[in-house]
């Protein structure tokens, strides 16, 4: 259990041209559950690999508690990762799984099998000790991966890498849920890699946006949804993203770009921002009223409203000419944060 | 057949299924071309085996007399357990030696393909021509091998030596096949994810553990296959001691298909040895499923 420290740490594979990873800065506090969001090709994996000790940055530094790491492998590093599929021995059962790291290090049996007690207790892998994963669903087999990532006491970091993706997801929540669980008790500092913002956005302490151009956001969920830095986080994270318009049409001045997200907004008979109604899609129903998400399309694009819908039907409402009413919203120029207006 | 009944998924799953016996017609065919080709002209050497047959039309039943005979012939006996000895040694030999040839070529580098067609060649090269090679390469007055060996200070010569003979047999078998087994360990070592080994090194495996515990898991399908496919050729290998010793010095190296031909095709004793023939082939399946079954036990537990 480490605090992370990552100083100007770039990343250029031998055969590319640009870097993959450009001075990157970033500060993870010990204990801390740290997302790292990005779109494919922003170079998550690769940040991941740099991590790990599986590449050496082509400079920068990085450092586990104040102590430089850069040069070292990740068994120096005493990372422990867990794999987009579950990674495990298939020879072995369960429990020698999770004694495998320890029992490297030569600890004491008494020391192993207290240990693997503790995890198996922890995780809820009491009842599986004994099979091998072959025998396992895939759910227990990522939780023992989990758990093997964990074992080692003195393990300074572990890494997530999109764990959830071969889950199904109707129980992607609970192996969440355990992660989270786990992770509160257990005080690690764990790096969470995924290109899924809910999963980021409900795992994490913290969450770090990435895209080529380097890191442009960390902050705590709530803030990265409600005041994205840049025009890439607003766009990337919510679902639907934020709505973007030419910053004149809501006459906000020096700003180019205007972004509000969906529950921003409501619809009124006459505004600056004036559309067609193009599409209703019933959400569920909240004090009796059906609401839902408006597709409104504008000289700017579609613009996505949540809110009450009209009485009569999806279909009635078609066609309607209605007014956007932006009630908060975030100003950009050049795609950064120039401006946010509190709620009105 | 074995595995299908012990599988229990598998009788658990049938015995939702409506039964249709029409299904059966569908697999006519494959029954009919199994009986041609295999059926048939295994029954007739099974017909042969229980008859004592003079000319064409005086023969006898005899029963097991034949296989009695054959069971209780020294020289079957012998043969038997050479081969058994041939077996065993070049799978002792070839299996490690194929595993670490397989290990030690590149995953990624350029000449990957051009080393895995160099290792093929020896595969793709006629039973007798490889006996023949060998021949003339081990001959102690002008092949290369054998004036070596000679010149290194050993007194080798394998057409003298039974050991000598024998040695050189188990090295033409690892030059011809060796190259197999390391296909296929191979193939099944590329097809390992990359993650297996990043884990393991972040587990602080040493690498033998990466071996014990990574790559050897997943190679046993392929091995399973290089055992059975090494064991099954090796068991009934005939050209190329043929054609290197024809059995000799004396009978040191005589196998059982040279001494199966020299009584089928030599002596014309059509009834001992179509009871020999049947012998022989239940003993290579007998082998093949004691293998089998031994692995998928292991596999259980």
């Amino acid at each position: 259990m480490a605090k992370i420290a990552l100083d100007k740490v770039s990343f250029t594979y031998p055969s590319a041209d640009k870097a993959t990873l450009a001075n990157l800065s970033l500060q993870i506090a010990q204990g801390e559950s740290h997302a790292l969001l990005g779109a494919s090709g922003a170079g998550k994996t690769t940040l991941l690999n740099v991590l790990s000790g599986l590449l050496q940055p082509s400079s920068g530094q990085i450092f586990f508690d104040d102590i430089e790491v850069s040069q070292l492998s990740g068994r120096q590093r005493q990372v422990a990762q867990v794999f987009q599929f579950p990674v495990l021995y298939e020879s072995l059962n369960v429990a020698d799984n999770l004694a495998f790291p320890l029992r490297v290090q030569k600890l004491t049996k008494s020391k192993v099998n207290a240990r693997v007690d503790y995890i198996c207790g922890e995780l809820g892998l009491d009842a599986v000790r004994q099979a091998k994963p072959k025998s396992l669903s895939l759910f227990e087999k990522q939780l023992v991966a989990v758990g093997k990532a964990l074992v080692r006491p003195d393990v300074s970091l572990v890494l997530l890498d999109e764990p959830l993706t071969a889950v199904e997801p109707k129980i992607k929540w609970r192996l969440r849920q355990t992660l989270r669980k786990v992770q509160a008790e257990f005080g690690v500092t764990m790096i969470y890699v995924t290109h899924d913002q809910t999963e980021a956005l409900t795992f994490a302490d913290r969450v770090s946006v990435l895209t080529a151009d380097g890191i442009v956001q960390t902050d705590t969920p709530q803030a990265v949804y409600q005041s994205p830095a840049h025009e890439f986080v607003g766009h990337f994270v919510g679902s639907p993203g934020m709505n973007f318009v030419p910053a004149d049409v809501l006459s906000i001045p020096g700003a180019q770009r205007v972004g509000f997200r969906s529950e921003w907004a409501s619809l009124v008979t006459r505004a600056p921002l004036m559309g067609v109604i193009k599409r209703q899609r019933v959400q569920g129903t909240r004090k009796g009223k059906v609401y839902g998400l408006v597709t409104v399309q504008t000289a700017f694009g579609p613009i996505y409203v949540r809110g009450d819908l009209a009485d009569g039907g999806a279909d009635a409402a078609l066609g309607t000419a209605v007014g956007v009413q932006v009630d908060r919203y975030v100003a950009f120029a050049n795609q950064q944060k120039v401006a946010e207006s509190d709620r009105l | 057949m074995l595995p299908l009944l012990t599988n229990k998924r598998w009788l658990k799953v049938t015995a939702f299924k409506p039964h249709n016996n029409r299904a059966w017609l569908g697999v006519l065919p494959v029954f009919l071309i199994v009986g041609f080709s295999a059926v048939i002209p295994l029954m007739t050497v099974v017909n042969y085996s229980v008859q004592d047959i003079l000319d064409f039309n005086s023969r006898f039943f005899v029963g097991f007399q034949w296989y009695r005979d054959t069971l209780n012939d020294a020289r079957f006996v012998d043969a038997f357990i050479r081969q058994i000895g041939f077996s065993a040694t070049v799978l002792a030999v070839e299996i490690p030696l194929g595993i670490a040839v397989a290990k030690g070529i590149s995953k990624t580098s350029r000449m990957t393909p051009i080393v895995l067609v160099l290792l093929a060649l020896p595969l793709l090269i006629p039973w007798n021509v490889v006996g023949t090679i060998w021949l003339m390469f081990a001959r102690p007055d002008i092949g290369l091998l054998g004036v070596l060996i000679n010149a290194a200070g050993f007194s080798y010569n394998y057409t003298a030596d039974p050991l000598h003979a024998w040695l050189t047999l188990v090295a033409m078998d690892v030059w011809h096949w060796t190259s197999l087994v390391a296909l296929l360990s191979f193939a099944g070592l590329t097809s390992i994810p990359a993650p297996y080994y990043q884990a393991a090194e972040l587990d602080g495996a040493r690498a033998w553990q990466v071996f014990r515990y990574v790559e050897l898991p997943r190679l046993r399908g392929v091995l399973v296959i290089a055992v059975l496919l090494r064991l099954m050729d090796s068991f009934m290998i005939y050209t190329e001691p043929f054609v290197l010793t024809g059995g000799g010095p004396g009978n040191s190296t005589t196998f059982l298909t040279q001494y199966l031909a020299t009584m089928a095709v030599g002596q014309f004793d059509l009834g001992p040895a179509a009871a020999f023939s049947v012998l022989y082939f239940l003993f290579i399946l007998l082998f093949c499923w004691l293998f089998y079954t031994m692995v998928m036990r292991n596999d259980e537990r």
